[in-house]
Order: structure tokens, then C-alpha cells, then sequence
């Protein structure tokens, strides 16, 4: 059992250690194992690209994270009231997570642009106030790539939040039931707190969604007018590859995963701690 | 000699990004020519953009197992040639009799130590400029602007009349392509040193100023819902005469021809040039060899360069895909030319002899990879975000350039 246990480590880390190597030199086409010290760092945190990439994973994450969790609880909330065509609702629900993020960026690009997508249809039908033009507005591209990424990745939390909504111990439900709670009662303070590490599962699920995204931005946006719908993973590939410099992009890859770190690495730590005051208890 | 039993037959494989269109078409007749000769033809096309055909490309140059030749161009042939090991071509080219044939700027590029280790295949004239025939019409234009101020007033009214002056897809290079042919427009002098040599007080001056001015003119006339798409998206609407200008590098031309627009359907000519002399701002697509230890390769490579350099190879190429012929000596009176190829290749030739022969930024001719992405980042940001001023563009150029280098 050790050895692909092993193998799986050691692929991982080993990999991840020689970025940060690389990191460290002078590579541009092709490694090249001469030290640099912090200079490939300096260069990219003083890089507009870096700076509105970092910026943007903020916004991205917390609404991407935030709304697809929020969207996918209420969603399986209503699926949740043992409907009619409950599978097809389902099915429906969760096929955009089988959509490819280049077919979702591109059709998701025809939608909002002006010219051709919901604008010009509201403007056709006679709404001719409606403005939905983000995909060519330096400060609402990001949001863009929010809604469409929402739209890929509430199906998934939804399936997940219905699994666990469905998990809940039918006594404890006809025990609310006697007591004479409502239905607002029942799920804020009988199913929703017993939802704890299936909202953990889905955050991080989608968080990982949101830290690897680059096909979607790609695809919808290119990058934004400008550079205003950049991401890091966008930044840390045109870096490498676009531009032949390994080092950089190696750099921006190891700051990326530095930020993912610094949130997950206490976490990590406040959970084990708490798991050892559970267990001392 | 080699027994002619034991011989094997001369053998290529080579790797480029034209996979379809009017480029595949192209180097699948060299393929065919080369075939012809006798000899193996393998060309396995990376679809996508260049970087994807680059990843490829050090993939197999890592393994040791590199392709006899690719597709390169630019600085980026000096780049890699430092990473694998290229076949020196010096005698074939003397005894072709080729460099005297091509322009320097584009021998320079493909001798970066001095001895010739790659071959042009085809050029094109970026400064170029489409007028919509119908929209034209409309506004009552004769001729072609010649300076941008005559240009500018074209562009008015042509808005006036309620025409979308340029057309814009707001790709990145397409923004920074508009800068180069404003600079090269406003003075050739200071595009040499601002953007090929990178010359501190040429970047700081009045003429890159006046650049990011006449770009900042051209994005407000660009139409607004343009969101990141290809120029070729725009050109049903350029044609029908509701958009007025195209400014695109010669290669439109074939997608004219794919898209079945006929050359009476628009006017063609050089960016307008405020001194009103010829200024020829080219990207040219070579082919490197990589250093081959098989004779049936080191064969393949030199009956490939024996075909690229001849005088026949350019005329064919060409034909296919809209570009002209490197050498300054070939005939283009063939009815598979346009008129407009004609004039750039005439161009071309003027510019070679004035020495106004400059090397385009935004097609990764002037400077390497790292610095071109700079710059046009710098541009790409500048055109899409009125709040920045010309100044300020100037400003984080200067700071871009010192960045990447």
C-alpha cells in the first residue's frame, strides 16, 4: 500500500519543491540553474499583469465561492421538497458542470457582448434601456466571468448540498415536526448546522475551482479589455510559456500557491487543534 | 559519392502552427514540391497559436529528438538558437546567391552569430491599411489619406456619416499594432530607436507622445461593443461599407478571398506617413534547421533550403497565402497576385533601397517574447481604458521596457 502511496507524494511535492527552485534562477526558454535570488519576485509583484490578477482572484473567489455556495444551497433547498421530475430538475441543474470551461467562456462571451448577445436581443424586443455590456467595461469584465463561472459550478454544489440535506436523520426531523416548528425553523436550526463539513467539502471544492481558472477567462474574455479580467493561473501561463520566462512564471506559481497557504495552513492547524480538544474533552 | 542503391532518400520532418486555411494550404504545396524532388515530406502542424507550436518544439528539442526544421521568426530565432543546436547554412546560401537578394534587416535576424542558420519563407507589410469601397463612397473619398492628419479628418467624417471609422477586434496585438503604425507614421527615426533598440530618450519623447495620441484617437473611433474578438469577425460589416477602415497587415487579404470579397470591394495601401516617403514595417516567417546526426535528414534539409531560396518558391508561396516573396527580384505580374500585393511588394523593395525598413513590435519581430508581451500589455490596457491619459501611457512604456529588460 506504501509504494503508490509513495509514488503519489513524491510526484506532487517533488514537482512543486523544483518550481520553487526554478523560481529562484534565471530561466527564460529553457531552466537554467543559475541563481537570482528575489529578483523574479520583485519583477512580477511590480508587474501590472500580477497586481489586477491578484485583485481580481479576490473578487473572483468570494463572489465565485460565495455565490455558487449561496446558489446551489437554495437550489437544493427547493429540490429538496419532494417535487415531481425531481431527476430531470436534477439532470438539468447539474449539466452545465459537464460543460467544458471553453465552451461555457465562448458561449457565455456571445451572451454579453453588445452587439450580438442579451443587449441587442432586450433592444430588439423593445427595452431599449437595458445595458449589459461588462465584457467591454474595464471594471465589470471580472463580474463577467463570475456569473458564468456561477453558472458552471452551482450545479455541483447543489448535488452535493441535496446529498446532504437528504442525509439528515428523519428522527430528528419528525422530533422538529412534533415540536412544532416551521419549515424556516426546521432548516435554519435543525438541518442547516448539521450541513457543517458538507459546507467545508464545497468550499473547498469550489476554491480550487476558482484558484485553477484559466480556460474560462480565455475563452470569455481573453483577459478582459486590456488586462482587466486577468487572473493569476492566466499570468503564471503567459509568464512561462508566452513569454519564455520560466523563472517568473515559476515565481507567480509559487505566490499563488503562497496565498492558498496562508488561508489553508491555519485552517489546517485550528482543525487539528480543535479535533485534539474534542478528543481530550 | 554515396552508391545511389544505399542513398535513402532525403527526409524532413518539420513543425509549424499552420495546420488550415490559406497557410495550411501553402506549406502543404512546398510539401508537395519537395515530394516532388524526390524526397520524404512529414509535417506534423501544432493547431493554435505560436506558444503552443514553441511548447512543442522544446518539448522535442529537451528529448534531443528535434525536428529538422520550424517555423520561427524574430529574435526569437537568436533565443533558441541558444537552446539547440542549428545547422549552419552559410555555403548554401553563398551559392544560391541569396543575401543580396533579401533585405539586411531580415538577414540580420536570421544570422544572429553571423552565419546563416535560418530562411525567410514569406513577408508581410503590416503598415497596411483596407478602406471600405462603399463607406468611401459614402464620405466621397478619392484617394487614400497620405498623412494622418488627412486620415484623421477621413475618420470624422466617416463617423459623421454614421460609419464605424476602424474597425477594432481588441486583441491585444491589434491594439498594439495601431501604436506601431501610428509611430512609424509620425517618423521611422524615432520607431528605430524607441522600439528596436529601446533607446531611453526615443521612448520619453515628442513622437511616441504623438503615437499614443493618434492610438488614443483610433480606440474612441473603434466600435464600442468590440470585446476581444478577431479583426475577421468585423469584416461582413467592413465590406457592406458600416465600417470604414480596416488597419491590418496584408495577410486580411487571403481572408478576403476565403470569405469571397473581391479586391473591387475595398481600397488598399500603405498607413499614412507623415513625410510621405515609403516606409515598410515588415514580419517575415522563416524556417530554422535543427542539427540533425542522420544523412537522410542533413539531405532533407539542404534540398529544403535549396527550394526556399529559389525564385520560383516566392511567387508560389505567395499566391496561396496573401504575403510577398522575400527576394527583391521576383516577378508578381501572375494573375494569382492582387494589386495591392504588387504595391507592397514594390514598397518593399523602395523601402529595402531607402533603408526605411523596420521590424514590427506587435508581431514578435522587434524584440524578443518577454519584451514584446510588455509593451503590448502596455497598449492593450491603454487602448481599452480612456481614463488613462497619453502621458501616463508613455510613462508605463518607459516603466515596462526597464522592467522586462
Amino acid at each position: 500500500m506504501w509504494l503508490p502511496l509513495l509514488v503519489s507524494c513524491f510526484y506532487v511535492v517533488a514537482f512543486s519543491l523544483w518550481t520553487v527552485g526554478l523560481s529562484f534562477t534565471r530561466s527564460s526558454l529553457l531552466p537554467d540553474y543559475s541563481w537570482t535570488g528575489w529578483h523574479n519576485y520583485s519583477a512580477i509583484l511590480a508587474s501590472r499583469n500580477w497586481q489586477i490578477a491578484y485583485t481580481n482572484l479576490y473578487i473572483y473567489g468570494i463572489g465565485f465561492v460565495g455565490l455558487a455556495t449561496l446558489v446551489g444551497l437554495m437550489l437544493a433547498i427547493l429540490m429538496d421538497q419532494r417535487i415531481r421530475g425531481e431527476t430531470a430538475f436534477r439532470t438539468i441543474f447539474l449539466a452545465p458542470i459537464a460543460i467544458s470551461f471553453v465552451v461555457t467562456g465562448t458561449v457565455w462571451g456571445w451572451l454579453f457582448n453588445p452587439t450580438i448577445g442579451l443587449q441587442k436581443l432586450a433592444h430588439d424586443i423593445g427595452w431599449a434601456s437595458f445595458h449589459l455590456n461588462w465584457t467591454v467595461d474595464r471594471d465589470m469584465a471580472i463580474y463577467a466571468i463570475v456569473v458564468a463561472a456561477v453558472w458552471h459550478g452551482a450545479g455541483f454544489a447543489m448535488a452535493l448540498f441535496l446529498a446532504g440535506l437528504r442525509s439528515v436523520d428523519s428522527d430528528l426531523l419528525k422530533a422538529a415536526q412534533i415540536d412544532g416548528a416551521g419549515a424556516w425553523r426546521t432548516y435554519t436550526r435543525v438541518i442547516l448546522p448539521g450541513l457543517g463539513p458538507i459546507f467545508v467539502a464545497v468550499l473547498v471544492m469550489l476554491l480550487q475551482f476558482a484558484i485553477k481558472t484559466y480556460d474560462l477567462v480565455v475563452a470569455l474574455t481573453a483577459g478582459g479589455p486590456g488586462l482587466a479580467s486577468t487572473l493569476p493561473a492566466v499570468v503564471v501561463y503567459d509568464f512561462m510559456f508566452q513569454r519564455g520566462e520560466l523563472g517568473r512564471g515559476s515565481a507567480a506559481a509559487v505566490m499563488l500557491l503562497a496565498s492558498l497557504a496562508v488561508v489553508l495552513v491555519p485552517y489546517a492547524a485550528w482543525s487539528i487543534w480543535r479535533n485534539r480538544r474534542a478528543t481530550l474533552a | 559519392m554515396r552508391p545511389a542503391a544505399a542513398q535513402a532518400k532525403p527526409k524532413v520532418t518539420v513543425i509549424s502552427q499552420w495546420s488550415s486555411g490559406s497557410d495550411g494550404a501553402a506549406i502543404t504545396a512546398l510539401g508537395k514540391e519537395f515530394e516532388s524532388e524526390g524526397g520524404i515530406w512529414e509535417h506534423n502542424p501544432v493547431p493554435g497559436f505560436t506558444d503552443d507550436m514553441m511548447n512543442k518544439l522544446r518539448a522535442q528539442i529537451i528529448a534531443g529528438d528535434p525536428p529538422a526544421a520550424s517555423q520561427l521568426k524574430g529574435p526569437e530565432i537568436a533565443a533558441w538558437s541558444k537552446v539547440g543546436a542549428v545547422v549552419d547554412l552559410d555555403d548554401q546560401v553563398k551559392a544560391a546567391g541569396f543575401e543580396s537578394k533579401v533585405s539586411a534587416e531580415l538577414a540580420r535576424q536570421c544570422k544572429p552569430a553571423g552565419h546563416w542558420i535560418a530562411l525567410p519563407i514569406q513577408a508581410y507589410r503590416v503598415n497596411t491599411m483596407f478602406v471600405s469601397k462603399k463607406a468611401a463612397d459614402r464620405v466621397g473619398m478619392t484617394a487614400l489619406p497620405k498623412t494622418w492628419a488627412e486620415f484623421n479628418t477621413l475618420a470624422e467624417k466617416m463617423q459623421a456619416a454614421g460609419i464605424v471609422p476602424i474597425a477594432n477586434g481588441g486583441l491585444k496585438w491589434d491594439d498594439c499594432m495601431k501604436w506601431d503604425v501610428s509611430l512609424i507614421g509620425i517618423s521611422v527615426d524615432a520607431y528605430r530607436k524607441a522600439v528596436m533598440r529601446l533607446d531611453d530618450e526615443a521612448l520619453r519623447g515628442p513622437e511616441v507622445l504623438a503615437a499614443f495620441r493618434q492610438l488614443r484617437r483610433l480606440a474612441d473611433w473603434s466600435d464600442p461593443g468590440a470585446s476581444g474578438q478577431h479583426y475577421s469577425v468585423f469584416i461582413p460589416r467592413f465590406m457592406k461599407g458600416e465600417i470604414g477602415i480596416l488597419l491590418m497587415a496584408g495577410w486580411a487579404e487571403g481572408l478576403y478571398k476565403r470569405g469571397g470579397f473581391d479586391p473591387t470591394n475595398y481600397i488598399a495601401g500603405p498607413t499614412p506617413q507623415d513625410d510621405g516617403r515609403v516606409a515598410f514595417d515588415l514580419n517575415a516567417d522563416c524556417f530554422i534547421m535543427w542539427s540533425k546526426k542522420q544523412p537522410e535528414f542533413q539531405e532533407g534539409q539542404e534540398l529544403l533550403a535549396k527550394i526556399v531560396m529559389r525564385r520560383e518558391f516566392g511567387p508560389m508561396y505567395s499566391q496561396i497565402t496573401g504575403s510577398l516573396p522575400v527576394r527583391t527580384d521576383v516577378d508578381l505580374s501572375a494573375p494569382g497576385f492582387t494589386e495591392a500585393q504588387r504595391e507592397a511588394a514594390r514598397a518593399m523593395v523602395e523601402a529595402v533601397k531607402t533603408d526605411r525598413l523596420v521590424l514590427a513590435l506587435s508581431h514578435n519581430m522587434a524584440q524578443n517574447n518577454a519584451m514584446t508581451a510588455a509593451m503590448v500589455d502596455v497598449m492593450a490596457e491603454y487602448a481599452h481604458d480612456r481614463r488613462v491619459t497619453p502621458e501616463e501611457g508613455q510613462k508605463r512604456l518607459v516603466a515596462a521596457v526597464a522592467t522586462a529588460l
